[in-house]
């Protein structure tokens, strides 16, 4: 990831010193928990820089900064999960020691994660009492039946306990993490973006929940890089910045231009200018299409979603946008457009090319390039080195007669290095060294590469920017953009609605495995879309 | 030849005994993968128990501390996999080949070294058939399932234990989670490495009671190579029944009943050299495979050593 | 690190020796003499290394493509069987020594490729993992050569489970003829050159590479994982095939009950010790087959049991597996 630039800017001062002690809001109850300057190193990443927090009962306290500030890691040190290299975590005035999960649960500190952790094949009922089944050895399910049931109706849920949590979607899944926590007594409950994967409509549903348990006394900790939500429900914001926690303050005195400042550690212009996602210029009216699908349906599996009856086009020097809750359909999409999966009824065609029966490595060499979702598990070839990594795929374009050309594949890698921003120090190096960020510009890498040869390419970008540090994000925007800027396509599928809203001249919404509504863009407006996406619209 | 030699009480008789270690073996090795650890080296473990179980009962007279010995036997080689795979996250299909060779040479070795060359091997006396007493005189299930050695009857009772252990208790419940999203499990205060460890040494221990059986059940002596593959039997038996005690149960007893017949057919035909026949069970278990495999799923974490602090 | 490994192996063996109460010193002085210290050890152990080596680069081209076949030692049975039966039908027909020696080992190459093949295709058509039917195919083929040996091939004048011999122009021409040691050994590290060559320069070999690294992700870039892994679990099956041949034809020129004294176990730890790299099998295997060969030589003057030396071995390779997982937990790194 990257480090925070030596030339942090620095927000005026007695600003800072006059939002950080509450300019006049005294507050006088005792902190539930401390953490003070909590330091913590990953290999050369150094995650946590002396961060302090306070938490107060009953209060929605937002922890606000970009990806890679270190707010996930100050988390997992308050629910045990990591062990701080240094600092303290202190309950009434006392230090208390913080080692593994179990000690956080005895303080009551419990989090869901932005990706949750839930078993997925255990039923709702099994995920929620795990772990505090009731101190007997036998597992009655009648009692514990009862109390789930009891719990899930007192705060509203309306879910199948029996069912197993793999078919939920992902809202409820959500719900089912929160009630989990509650289950075992929580007194702090961190949610790490748990904003991320839901509709506008959503958002709200969840943010009035957390309003009426925080009012209940519980401490809320809401893990954010979206400064709308935080500003709808903080009663109190904690800014961090490369590990540090930059400011502490009331909600009422941060103003957005300032909390983006903290955030970014740039001047106002530079800060906006970061944040921007700059559209490129709508197509040409008689561009011509690429990709055009054409009542695709597949057939679906006990773990692939059934797609149904896809049509969209995508013409040359277009971004579309591929909108939808989460297990909506997109990877099967995806695995669709690229071949991975087979068709069953419909046909794609690639630049008037009927593609539909082709295999992937033909739609390949044609342009059409997978961004895959998961970069770690899909993009690189651990035990093989960065060059090698590279030339994926490019490989059969590079080497045209049998021999592996080892000269070229090392020019490949330094070009990665030199002109696509991955860091390293060769291109010799293990890829299993690289980090999220470096793997993602690897891949983009890759299919820019791939884009050089083709001259009318198509991006299948599947969640491209999840994960990563606003610095890593301008960089895959940068590179989608530059692919319709060569007379490319990009299909942008994205969870996150705000990058849609933001890059897309067009946005297609999945439901369920068909296409149930489309936006023309620019002019969005969120919550048509998020009606679309949870499948009440039309 | 009609379809009654297929049924033969006598056949199934002997297909409830000669899958005894086989549902054992298969026991142990469900409850460590249900922790998520692939153990591959069962055929080795087996071994080492085989002949730690019979050396300890042959010298000491007592069967029952020839099985402790092969129980702990086994539990230590569970051990270090435990260490390489669980602490030190090496990976588990690499240290369980190892492991297996290292058994299977430290079995023979191990007899050698006590008992020498000898021209007549050593023998122990077997497990006696024990007849339930009401039950045996039932028309035909009374000679199929109730005239068999203890273990037997004992081995059918883990099952249920197993059955019970996983799906109704609390623990169970855990090794579960563990097997599944040793992460979830983690953060809600699961002790996921001592689990896995307790499992590991617990299903190492029936491993190696299994391969004790063996000799105690089947031969009375102790015959280099004498585990064949029950080992890797028991591992697709898990599969094939699904990561469910009762499952690996039936698939035993198939397996079982196919060794019967052959043995049975070897008797009464002639014209089949006995390689032929003595092959038949191997070659079915891989036909039974393509079965087992389709469709199966295995608990999510399998192989994948859980760190605390990996950032995913 | 690895003098750790050494060590620890070499305690044990001390231990065993002890018990069989022998003195330690002078076993080991006979041991390194038949091994190393002498043409006829070092001819053995280069007959040893041979099915080692060539065992060690089938499963270590399973393992670069993901697969695990484990099945080497059936693999050297079918293929010392078909190497024999050629053998044996084409003595009538009196074909000088370059044209039977070729057939005969592309016969039990041929062999052990179409005996992995059924474990390939399990594999393909319906994902049941080649580790099992390997290990099964194993007892398959041991039962093979155990009827062909006792039936219809037996050599009734033998008094043992062995068959016929084959004629003489079909044996492999001597390296050391003073010693016993056949051309084999060249074609094995000939074997190991070329399989590093095809992984290291050339684009099916990368793309085997790919595959074993990251299924998924060649799958995305366009590569046939099931063909590759295929390709690569079939050319293996062929070398552990011609392994058998090569010991059919090069050391006992008939087939045998214990035409493999387990060389495909051993095989599986001189590949993981080496990290499935073909150029580091070579000098691997040669250690291994000094350690085989000189346990040849315990078994004859100290009674050492021949299976210690899979205890030995396997020991080794364990110490250097937790020494390595230790250091690399201490040297986490990201970029």
């Amino acid at each position: 990831m990257f480090p925070d630039p030596a030339r942090d800017y620095q927000c005026p001062d007695q600003l800072r010193c006059e939002l950080k002690f509450g300019g006049g809001s005294p507050i006088t109850k005792q902190p539930l928990v401390r953490l003070v300057n909590v330091w913590k190193r990953f290999g050369s990443i150094q995650a946590l820089a002396g961060a302090s927090l306070d938490v107060y009962p009953g209060e929605i306290h937002v922890v606000l900064g970009e990806n890679g500030a270190g707010k996930t890691s100050l988390m997992c040190v308050l629910a045990g999960l990591y062990r701080p290299d240094q600092g303290e975590v202190l309950v009434n005035g006392q230090q208390f020691a913080v080692r593994t999960p179990a000690d956080a649960l005895k303080l009551g500190v419990t989090m869901v994660h932005q990706h949750f952790e839930l078993v997925d094949n255990l039923s709702v009922w099994e995920n929620v009492v795990l772990g505090a089944e009731g101190g007997r050895f036998a597992l009655t399910r009648r009692r514990c039946h009862q109390a789930v049931r009891q719990l899930a109706s007192e705060h509203g849920v309306e879910v199948d306990i029996d069912a197993r949590v793999r078919d939920l979607p992902v809202g409820l899944q959500q719900k089912v993490e929160i009630l989990k926590m509650l289950y075992r007594r929580a007194r702090i409950l961190i949610l790490d973006e748990p904003t991320t994967f839901l509709t506008p409509q959503e958002v709200d549903t969840l943010l009035v929940t957390l309003q009426r348990l925080a009012a209940s006394g519980l401490a809320i900790l809401l893990v954010t890089h979206k400064l709308r939500d935080a500003l709808r429900v903080g009663d109190r914001l904690t800014v961090m910045r490369g590990g540090r926690v930059v400011a502490s303050l009331p909600a009422a005195g941060g103003t957005e231009e300032l909390l983006v400042q903290w955030m970014m550690g740039e001047p106002p212009a530079a800060a906006t200018k970061l944040l921007e996602t700059a559209r490129p210029a709508p197509p040409a009216p008689d561009a011509p299409v690429l990709l055009e699908v054409e009542e695709t349906s597949t057939v679906g599996t006990h773990n692939r979603l059934r797609l149904q009856g896809i049509s969209f086009r995508l013409r040359a020097g277009e971004i579309v946008g591929v909108a939808g809750v989460a297990g909506s359909g997109q990877r099967e999409l995806a695995e669709l457009l690229v071949g991975l999966l087979p068709v069953a009824a419909g046909r794609i065609r690639l630049s008037g090319v009927d593609i539909t029966k082709l295999p992937i490595r033909d739609r390949l060499d044609r342009g059409l390039v997978l961004v895959p979702e998961d970069r770690v598990r899909d993009g690189i070839l651990p035990g093989m080195t960065l060059a090698e990594t590279v030339v994926l795929g490019l490989h059969r374009h590079l080497f045209p007669n049998v021999w592996y050309d080892f000269a070229r594949a090392m020019q490949l890698g330094r070009n990665a290095i030199e002109q696509h921003a991955v860091r390293a120090p060769h291109p010799l190096i293990p890829s299993t060294y690289l980090s999220g960020g470096n793997i993602q510009k690897l891949i983009l890498a890759r299919a820019v590469e791939t884009c050089r040869i083709r001259a009318e390419p198509v991006v299948v970008a599947l969640n491209p920017s999840r994960g990563l540090d606003v610095r890593a994000v301008q960089h895959v925007h940068q590179q989608l953009r530059s692919v319709v800027g060569r007379g490319g396509a990009v299909l942008l599928v994205s969870e996150d609605l705000d990058e849609l809203i933001g890059l897309c001249h067009h946005i297609v919404v999945l439901h369920r495995g068909q296409t149930v509504a489309e936006f023309d863009g620019p002019g969005y407006d969120r919550y048509s879309i998020g009606e679309a996406m949870l499948g009440s619209a039309a | 030849m009609g379809w009654q030699f297929f049924f033969d009480p006598e056949v199934l008789r002997q297909m409830v005994f000669v899958a005894t270690p086989l549902v054992l073996a298969a026991q142990g090795e469900l409850l460590i993968q249900r922790s998520g650890i692939l153990n591959v080296s069962i055929e080795g473990m087996m071994a080492l128990g085989a002949v730690v179980g019979f050396l300890v009962a042959y010298v000491t007279g007592a069967k029952l501390f020839g099985l402790v010995a092969a129980a702990l036997a086994a539990a230590i080689l569970g051990l270090v996999l435990g260490y390489a795979a669980i602490t030190l996250h090496a990976p588990q299909l690499t240290i369980g080949l190892a492991l297996f060779i290292l058994g299977t040479g430290l079995s023979s070795l191990l007899y050698r070294m006590v008992i020498g060359l000898r021209f007549l091997p050593p023998m122990i006396a077997t497990f006696p058939a024990v007849e339930v007493p009401v039950l045996s005189e039932l028309p035909i299930v009374g000679r199929w399932l109730f005239r068999v050695p203890a273990p037997s009857y004992v081995v059918i009772g883990v099952v249920a234990i197993m059955h019970l252990f996983l799906f109704h208790t609390t623990i169970g419940l855990r090794v579960r989670a563990t097997g599944e999203n040793p992460r979830c499990a983690d953060s809600l205060g699961i002790p996921v490495t001592r689990l896995r460890y307790a499992c590991l040494m617990i299903g190492g221990m029936l491993i190696g009671v299994a391969g004790a059986l063996l000799p105690m059940m089947l031969t009375g002596t102790y015959s280099e190579g004498m585990v064949g593959g029950r080992g890797w039997i028991s591992l697709m038996l898990v599969i094939l029944g699904r990561w469910v005690p009762f499952g690996t149960l039936m698939g035993a007893w198939l397996f079982g009943y196919v060794d019967a017949l052959q043995y049975r057919l070897g008797l009464t035909i002639q014209t089949v050299p006995p390689q032929f026949m003595l092959m038949l069970p191997y070659v079915f278990v891989v036909l039974v495979a393509i079965r087992a495999y389709r469709g199966a799923q295995a608990p999510q974490a399998l192989l994948k050593p859980y760190d605390r602090e990996a950032r995913a | 690190m690895y003098v750790a490994a050494l060590a620890a192996a070499l305690a044990i063996n001390t231990l065993v020796i002890a018990i069989l109460r022998h003195d330690p010193w002078v076993a080991y002085k006979t041991a390194l003499n038949d091994s190393l210290g002498s043409i006829g050890g070092f001819a053995q152990t280069l007959n040893r290394m041979t099915p080692l080596l060539l065992v060690a680069i089938t499963f270590s081209l399973s393992r670069q493509v993901g697969l695990a076949n484990i099945g080497m030692d059936g693999q050297i049975y079918v293929g010392g069987v078909l190497a024999t039966g050629i053998g044996l039908s084409l003595a009538p027909a009196g074909l000088p020594a370059w044209q039977m020696v070729p057939l005969v080992l592309a016969g039990g190459a041929m062999a052990g490729a179409a005996f992995v093949l059924i474990a390939g295709v399990l594999r393909a058509a319906w994902g049941v993992s080649e580790i099992f039917t390997t290990v099964m195919l194993n007892f398959v083929a041991a039962y093979l050569v155990e009827f062909l040996c006792t039936g219809p091939w037996n050599d009734p004048t033998a008094g043992e489970a062995i068959t016929y011999p084959i004629p003489r122009t079909a044996a492999l021409p001597m390296l050391i003829t003073r010693g016993g040691a056949h051309t084999g050994v060249l074609l094995a590290c000939a074997v190991a050159v070329l399989t590093w060559g095809l992984l290291y320069r050339t684009v099916p070999g990368y793309e085997m590479r790919a595959v074993g690294a990251n299924a998924r992700a060649a799958l995305i870039a366009g590569i046939g994982v099931t063909r590759v892994q295929l390709i690569a679990l079939t050319l293996g099956g062929g070398l552990s095939g011609l392994a058998g041949a090569i010991e059919v034809a090069g050391v006992h020129e008939r087939l045998l009950v214990g035409l493999t004294p387990g060389y495909g176990f051993m095989g599986i730890l001189v590949a993981v010790l080496a990290r499935y790299h073909p150029l580091v099998l070579i000098p691997v295997s040669f250690a291994f087959a000094v350690l085989v060969a000189g346990s040849d030589s315990l078994q004859r003057t100290v009674g050492f049991p021949a299976s210690a030396v899979f205890l030995v071995q396997a020991l080794v390779v364990i110490v250097i597996m937790v020494v390595e997982a230790l250091r690399a937990r201490r040297e986490r790194y990201v970029i």
